[in-house]
Parts: structure tokens; C-alpha cells; sequence
């Protein structure tokens, strides 16, 4: 997920919270006007919409959350090993756990080791929980097939117990990013950041040939036809980024429809793919892939392939995740006037689907000797104070509903007037995961026979049903 | 025997063992241990999560391989990649080096320029060929349009009937490097003596080189051959980094079923099962071409 660019960044985004600039936003923030901190404090709306960021303020804001001390400390000098797998994530982290180790455990420090991607780290993982081995104490996992493979084989702890001790901290993640997490009615992981999947959009383009943003499908095909009529490309999608990029027009549409309980249900083996719904999903990758809408040869693009096509205004549109944004931002010339909004909707009357998943999601080595400090730690990274930090520095949303002044303190660093549209659109995504890893397999592959052409949608839902037949009882619910 | 020859005997067969010993000892562990393992596995169901392997299920996973359509694809893949790219590989290598045998006069910066890709990490050139590869805005494509050829221009990665193909020149753009190195140091250590005879009786370069050369480089042209085939079987990270087996399987090699079956499924068992018929194969070539090579080297000395 993240490159070069966004680790760049994000060394320079700790490097701006060190400890000492934090002591001075803190004096900043205690002599600035008192107006500036009330502003417009909202509570705290599960499932709703994300307040707008209050007003510019007069003088730098510190984060309003409280970073709450832990239960348990350290009896001694005590290191957590951490394994991730998100490079451009470490330097928040780091900076979180040096703060909770300065202010509330002075004997408890974290040791992260970021492999280069996930694939790598799940390896390493996969050897370390089959080894028995206590290290490491925190492990970074995705949801879908992972944080069922790591759940089902009794390698990580249920977050349950955290969540009765401390209901305030389970009120602080959207119910839908921990639905994605709740495996056999035990939460096995708790994200740091969600994210969304939208359409960037040339704004400077879309003014110059009198486009405007489209509501429904009918309209995006009209700006497709346009756009190629002018020779520019209408929308540059990456799906040969990876396994899921090809599954994205798929889960749109079934979002689109409201039948993203319908695919979950097919995920666990109850209902079967070939389901009429679920058939149109797949027709509506194979129109999209004739459409013209996308740029030449779509399973052959990556993200920075994508993304310079786009940044160059050879396309429009650039359809792609919210972890996109710096990179996308670091590529675009002065002056590119970038938008973005949720894909149009794919049903008549119908809603407009924005994709949203967890992004790195944290828990605990079955394994580990130190649960409960591992749990204290995941609290201080994921909890209250840590997600305003954590989402400050990445510019990604946060894990759950957070204050217009804590939009208003991000925004003091982040500057980007997008930040906040991302956090609007967050609360209305639906999913992108899918749970069982040769269903998912299958509809990868199914997703990529229907944008070359060489199957049908009902072929290719038929191959995944058999895939999913093939699997049997699921061992595992979720949600 | 005499107590002192046995002592003898015994005294200079115990520092052969000291000596080798560790080596054995490495092998052992690390290859011989791997290997027998991996057997074990192959007979057995696991996810790779659990700290013990699940239930003997025998040949079933080598029976699930069997009839799995993806497998036999990976493996006419492998069998494409070897016999594309070996010829390729080591046909470019032999041409080269015999060009580069010569006097040139930028004979070292043709030689190191031919070598750059070998040294150059696999990540920048599937990146580099990536971007070239890339269908609207890619090197390969731009240059397309602009010499008029246009309608070439095509999806290279992304269309499943070219994927392959443009894999394999990355592979061979990659490697033939190497097969340069080898073989050039085998012209260069040819006697010089049976040349220049076969000069002295008339034969023109062509003869020279089909006559005298090529039959005198046989081992190392069969060497070379040896390691394109067994690199090509073993390809993974090129194919993973490109392409990731797709679009619908038609890059997939088996050493990237591997991976997907252990890493992406969780089937060690079958993951395993490729992992031994891979070894197999490896294993059965490379005492194939022992053979041949003992029986041409035969030949030529009778």
C-alpha cells in the first residue's frame, strides 16, 4: 500500500511531532482563545456522518482527546516486539509508543519491525505462530482470509474482554470496520485507520469541457463518451495492482445495490453466488471493462502507472484508495485542481457506493508474554488520543468517529482540503473483503476473465460457487 | 593387513571426514532435512498456522494436483518458460560472446554493458519493464506510434495471450548476460592450437565456428543450458513481481502456485506436493544432461 513517496512523508510528518513541538502546541493551545477550543465540540455519531472541521483556528490546537493511562504497566524494563507491514505507518507508531512510554509507562518500549510488504509479513508470521513462538507480542493483520487463518488456528486473543473492561474504547471504532474483525463472535483485531475507495477526479478538466460530476451510471458514460470523443482517457484504474484491485467494480456494484449482506452470506457458503444479484455484479464488470471508461489494458496497470497517467491529464478520473492520496498528491504539477467523489450509483434511484475497509488492524500473539501490556500498548495506538495522532500524520480516516476540533487539530499539519471529504464519505462504505481465500481466489481470477473478454458473468459466478462448494462448511462466521 | 597400513588407512580416512564433515553436516541440515520435510509435508494436510501438521491423508494432495486444471496450466507455463528462454538465452549468449571474442574496439564496455542487467536487482527491472510494458503512456507502445506501427501497440501484461511472452523477454533480457560471461571464458580458454590448425587447412569463420568451436564448447554451451533450465523452472520472483501468475492464470508458473497454495490458500500439503515434483523435475534434468554429456564426452574420446 504505501511507497516511497508516503514514507517520505510520513518521516516528515514525525519528525514535525517531536516531542518538543508537541510541548509547544500544548503551551500554544493552553494560551490560545478559549473560543477556539469549544468550537463546535461534537459528540461522538457511530454510523453517522463525520463533522466538517471547525473554523480555521487563530493559534496551533493540540489534540482535545485525552490520552488515557493504562490499567497495567510494566513491573520492569519490558520491550514489545511489533510486526507490520505498512512502512509509511512506523514513524506514527513509534512516535505514539514513545509517547505513551514517557507519560505513562516509563519501562515499556516497542520494538517494530515493518516488513517491506504484506505478503512477506504474513510469511514471517505464518512461521513464527506455527513455531509456537512468543515473538511477536503485536501483530498487524488484514481482514479478510488473515485475520481468519490467524483466528480459527487459535494464534491471536479475543479483544472482548478489553472491550467490557472498557465500553468507551469499543464506542471509539465504527461498528462496521470491527463487524470485519469479529470472527466466531470474538474480536480478534482492532484497526488503526479505515479507508475508502473513490474517483479522484480532474477538476480543471471536467470545467474545461463543461462536465460535472456524475450522479449515476448513465452520467459517467456520458463523460466517458465525451472524455473520448477529446481524446482523453476517461478513467484510469489500476487492476493490476493486486488480487482485490480486479474484484473493485464487482464489490461497487453489489454495494450499489445494498446486496454487500448477500455477498458475505455467499462468502460464508449460505447463499450461492450464482444468486440473480449476484450474476449482475459480474455483468456489470464485464459492461464496465467494454465501456471505454477505463484506460487501455486495465490488468496490466499498476497504482504509479495509474496514478501518472492520471497526474500527466492523459485521464480524468483516477479510481482508487483513500492510501492513495499522497502519492497521488506527490505526483500532480502546481496547480492541478484535484476533487474526488463516491462512484455514481449503479441502480436507478439507487445510493452511491463508496468501497471502505480497515486498513492495518493490531492484535495479540496467543503466545505472547505479555498480553496485557501488548493490549495496553494496541489501546494507546488505536484508542482516543493515539487515532487523532495516528490518522494527523497519514492523512488516512481514522478507526472510528472523531471531533470537529480533532478534524481542526489534523488539518493544522495536514492541509489538505480533501482530508475531510474522505471522513464524510467514510460512515456510507461498504465492503471490499472477502473472507474465504479460494472464493477469493476465484472471483480474482473470474474478475480478470471478465475484463479480457474470455468468460461470461454467469460462467465466471459459476466457477466461484463451484470454488465456494468446493470449500464446504466454513469453520468460521463473521461479523 | 598390518596394524600400521589399517592405522594409515584409517588415520587419512578420518580427515577426509573431518574435513567434509561440516559441509555434510550443512547440507544436511539445510537441504537434505528441507527436502525430506517437505516430502512429509506433502502427504499430510496443513494450513501452516498450526503448530503440528494435520492428519496423513497419503497421495491426495499429489491426486488434487493431478486434477486441478491450474496445475497443469503452471506447468505447460514452466515447460513454455524453458523452452523459450533456454535457446533464446543461451543462442543470444553463444552469438554474443562470439562477437565479443573478437577484436572490437569497445569490446570491455559492450562486455559490461551486456552484463549490467545481470548485476541490476530484480525488483528495478520488473519495475523498469513494467512502466515499458504499460499500455497507454509505456515506452514500448509510445515507441510504436511513433515509427507508424501503431496498431501493434497492445495491453502486454494485461492481456492473457501476451503476458507470457513478455515475461520471458524480460527473463532473457536479464540472464543472457550471464550465459555471455560463461561462454565467452570458454571461447577464451579453447586451445588455441586446434584453431589455428583448422585455420592452416583452409577453414573459413563459419566452419571454424560450426566445426571446431561449437563441438569444442559443448560442455559449456550444455552447462549453460543446465542453469537457463533450471532458473527458468525455478522462476518465481520475476512472474510475482510482474504479473503475480495473472491475468487468469496465464503467467502462472509453479513456483508461483507454490506460493499462492502455501501463502494465499493455506494448503501446505499441496503446496508441498508441488514443491517435490518440482525438485523431481529439477533433479531428473539436471542427471539427464549428466548423461549426455558423459556420452558425448565418450564419444569424443572414442
Amino acid at each position: 500500500m504505501g511507497n516511497v513517496t508516503d514514507r517520505r512523508e510520513a518521516h516528515g510528518g514525525a519528525r514535525a511531532m517531536s516531542r518538543r513541538r508537541l510541548l509547544r502546541l500544548g503551551v500554544l493551545a493552553a494560551t490560545a482563545p478559549p473560543v477556539v477550543l469549544r468550537a463546535r465540540r461534537a459528540t461522538a455519531q457511530i454510523g453517522g456522518a463525520q463533522p466538517t472541521p471547525a473554523p480555521a483556528p487563530a493559534g496551533e490546537l493540540k489534540n482535545p482527546a485525552e490520552f488515557r493511562g493504562p490499567k497495567i504497566k510494566a513491573s520492569g524494563p519490558t520491550t514489545l516486539s511489533f510486526w507490520q507491514y505498512v512502512g509509511f505507518h512506523v514513524e506514527v507508531q513509534k512516535f505514539i509508543a514513545e509517547e505513551y512510554k514517557r507519560r505513562h509507562d516509563p519501562n515499556l518500549s516497542l520494538e517494530i519491525t515493518a516488513y517491506p510488504g504484506l505478503n512477506e509479513q504474513r510469511v514471517g508470521v505464518k512461521s513464527a505462530l506455527a513455531a509456537q513462538s512468543p515473538t511477536p507480542d503485536i501483530i498487524a493483520i488484514e481482514p479478510g482470509a488473515y485475520a481468519v487463518d490467524v483466528s480459527t488456528s487459535g494464534s491471536v486473543l479475543d479483544f472482548t474482554k478489553v472491550f467490557a473492561d472498557d465500553p468507551e474504547y469499543k464506542r471509539g471504532f465504527w461498528p462496521n470496520a470491527l463487524d470485519l474483525l469479529t470472527i466466531n463472535g470474538a474480536v480478534v483485531s482492532v484497526p488503526a485507520v479505515t479507508n475508502t475507495v473513490i474517483v479522484y477526479y480532474n477538476r480543471s478538466v471536467f470545467r474545461q469541457h463543461g462536465l460535472e460530476v456524475p450522479n449515476t451510471l448513465d452520467d459517467l458514460k456520458k463523460i466517458g463518451a465525451t472524455l473520448n470523443a477529446k481524446g482523453i482517457i476517461p478513467i484510469a484504474y489500476p487492476a493490476g495492482q493486486d488480487r482485490n484491485f480486479p474484484i473493485f467494480p464487482y464489490y461497487t456494484y453489489v454495494g450499489g445495490i445494498k446486496a454487500d449482506r448477500l455477498l458475505r452470506e455467499a462468502d460464508l457458503g449460505l447463499k450461492p453466488w450464482t444468486s440473480p444479484e449476484l450474476v449482475a455484479g459480474a455483468e456489470f464488470v464485464e459492461m464496465m471493462a467494454k465501456s471505454g471508461l477505463y484506460a487501455k489494458g486495465p490488468l496490466g496497470i499498476k497504482e504509479p502507472d495509474a496514478i501518472q497517467i492520471f497526474a500527466t491529464g492523459r485521464s480524468a478520473m483516477f479510481w482508487g484508495g483513500q492510501w492513495m492520496r499522497r502519492s497521488i498528491r506527490a505526483a500532480l504539477p502546481p496547480g492541478f485542481d484535484l476533487g474526488l467523489f463516491p462512484f455514481p450509483a449503479v441502480a436507478p434511484g439507487g445510493h452511491k457506493p463508496v468501497l471502505s475497509s480497515v486498513g492495518i488492524t493490531l492484535t495479540v500473539n496467543a503466545r505472547s508474554k505479555q498480553p496485557d501490556l501488548a493490549f495496553e500498548m494496541i489501546k494507546a495506538i488505536t484508542g482516543a488520543w493515539g487515532k487523532i495522532e495516528y490518522t494527523k500524520n497519514l492523512g488516512l480516516s481514522p478507526n472510528g468517529p472523531i471531533s470537529a476540533d480533532a478534524i481542526a487539530y489534523q488539518m493544522q499539519s495536514l492541509k489538505d482540503p480533501l482530508y475531510p471529504e474522505f471522513l464524510k464519505l467514510q460512515p456510507t462504505g461498504t465492503t471490499r473483503v472477502i473472507f474465504t481465500p479460494v472464493v477469493e481466489e476465484a472471483m480474482t481470477q473470474g474478475m480478470q476473465a471478465l475484463i479480457t473478454g474470455q468468460k461470461t458473468a454467469k460462467t465466471v459466478m459459476e466457477s466461484v460457487e463451484a470454488a465456494s462448494q468446493k470449500v464446504g462448511t466454513r469453520k468460521f462466521r463473521t461479523g | 593387513m598390518p596394524p600400521a597400513t589399517v592405522r594409515y588407512r584409517w588415520r587419512r580416512q578420518a580427515a577426509g571426514y573431518a574435513f567434509t564433515g561440516p559441509a555434510l553436516l550443512i547440507l544436511a541440515a539445510f537441504l537434505l532435512y528441507p527436502i525430506g520435510y517437505s516430502v512429509w509435508l506433502s502427504l499430510h494436510e496443513w494450513d501452516g498456522y498450526t503448530p503440528r501438521w494435520g492428519p496423513f491423508v497419503g497421495l491426495e494432495n499429489y491426486r488434487a494436483l493431478v486434477a486441478d486444471e491450474v496445475f497443469w496450466r503452471a506447468a505447460l507455463n514452466s515447460i513454455v518458460f524453458v523452452v523459450v528462454r533456454t535457446p533464446l538465452e543461451v543462442g543470444l549468449g553463444f552469438l554474443l560472446a562470439l562477437l565479443l571474442n573478437r577484436r572490437l574496439a569497445a569490446r570491455s564496455l559492450l562486455r559490461t554493458l551486456f552484463f549490467v542487467p545481470v548485476v541490476m536487482s530484480l525488483i528495478v527491472v520488473t519495475i523498469i519493464f513494467q512502466r515499458v510494458y504499460e499500455p497507454n503512456t509505456g515506452l514500448l507502445n509510445t515507441v510504436l506510434h511513433a515509427v507508424g506501427l501503431g496498431a501493434w501497440a497492445h495491453p502486454w501484461l494485461g492481456d492473457p495471450a501476451t503476458a507470457l511472452p513478455a515475461v520471458i523477454a524480460v527473463s532473457v533480457w536479464k540472464n543472457v548476460g550471464f550465459s555471455l560471461v560463461i561462454l565467452l571464458a570458454g571461447l577464451q580458454g579453447l586451445p588455441q592450437d586446434v584453431m589455428e590448425a583448422a585455420r592452416v587447412d583452409g577453414a573459413n569463420a563459419w566452419q571454424l565456428t560450426r566445426r571446431v568451436i561449437t563441438p569444442l564448447m559443448r560442455p559449456i554451451l550444455a552447462l549453460t543450458a543446465l542453469l537457463s533450465i533450471i532458473g527458468s523452472l525455478k522462476v518465481f520472483d520475476l512472474v510475482f513481481i510482474m504479473t503475480r501468475g495473472g491475468p487468469t492464470y496465464s503467467t502462472e508458473v509453479l513456483a508461483t502456485m507454490l506460493y499462492r497454495e502455501a501463502f494465499e490458500l493455506n494448503h501446505m500439503g499441496v503446496a508441498s506436493a508441488v514443491a517435490v515434483i518440482l525438485v523431481a523435475v529439477v533433479l531428473s534434468i539436471a542427471r539427464i544432461q549428466a548423461l549426455v554429456l558423459r556420452e558425448s564426452r565418450e564419444i569424443e574420446a572414442a
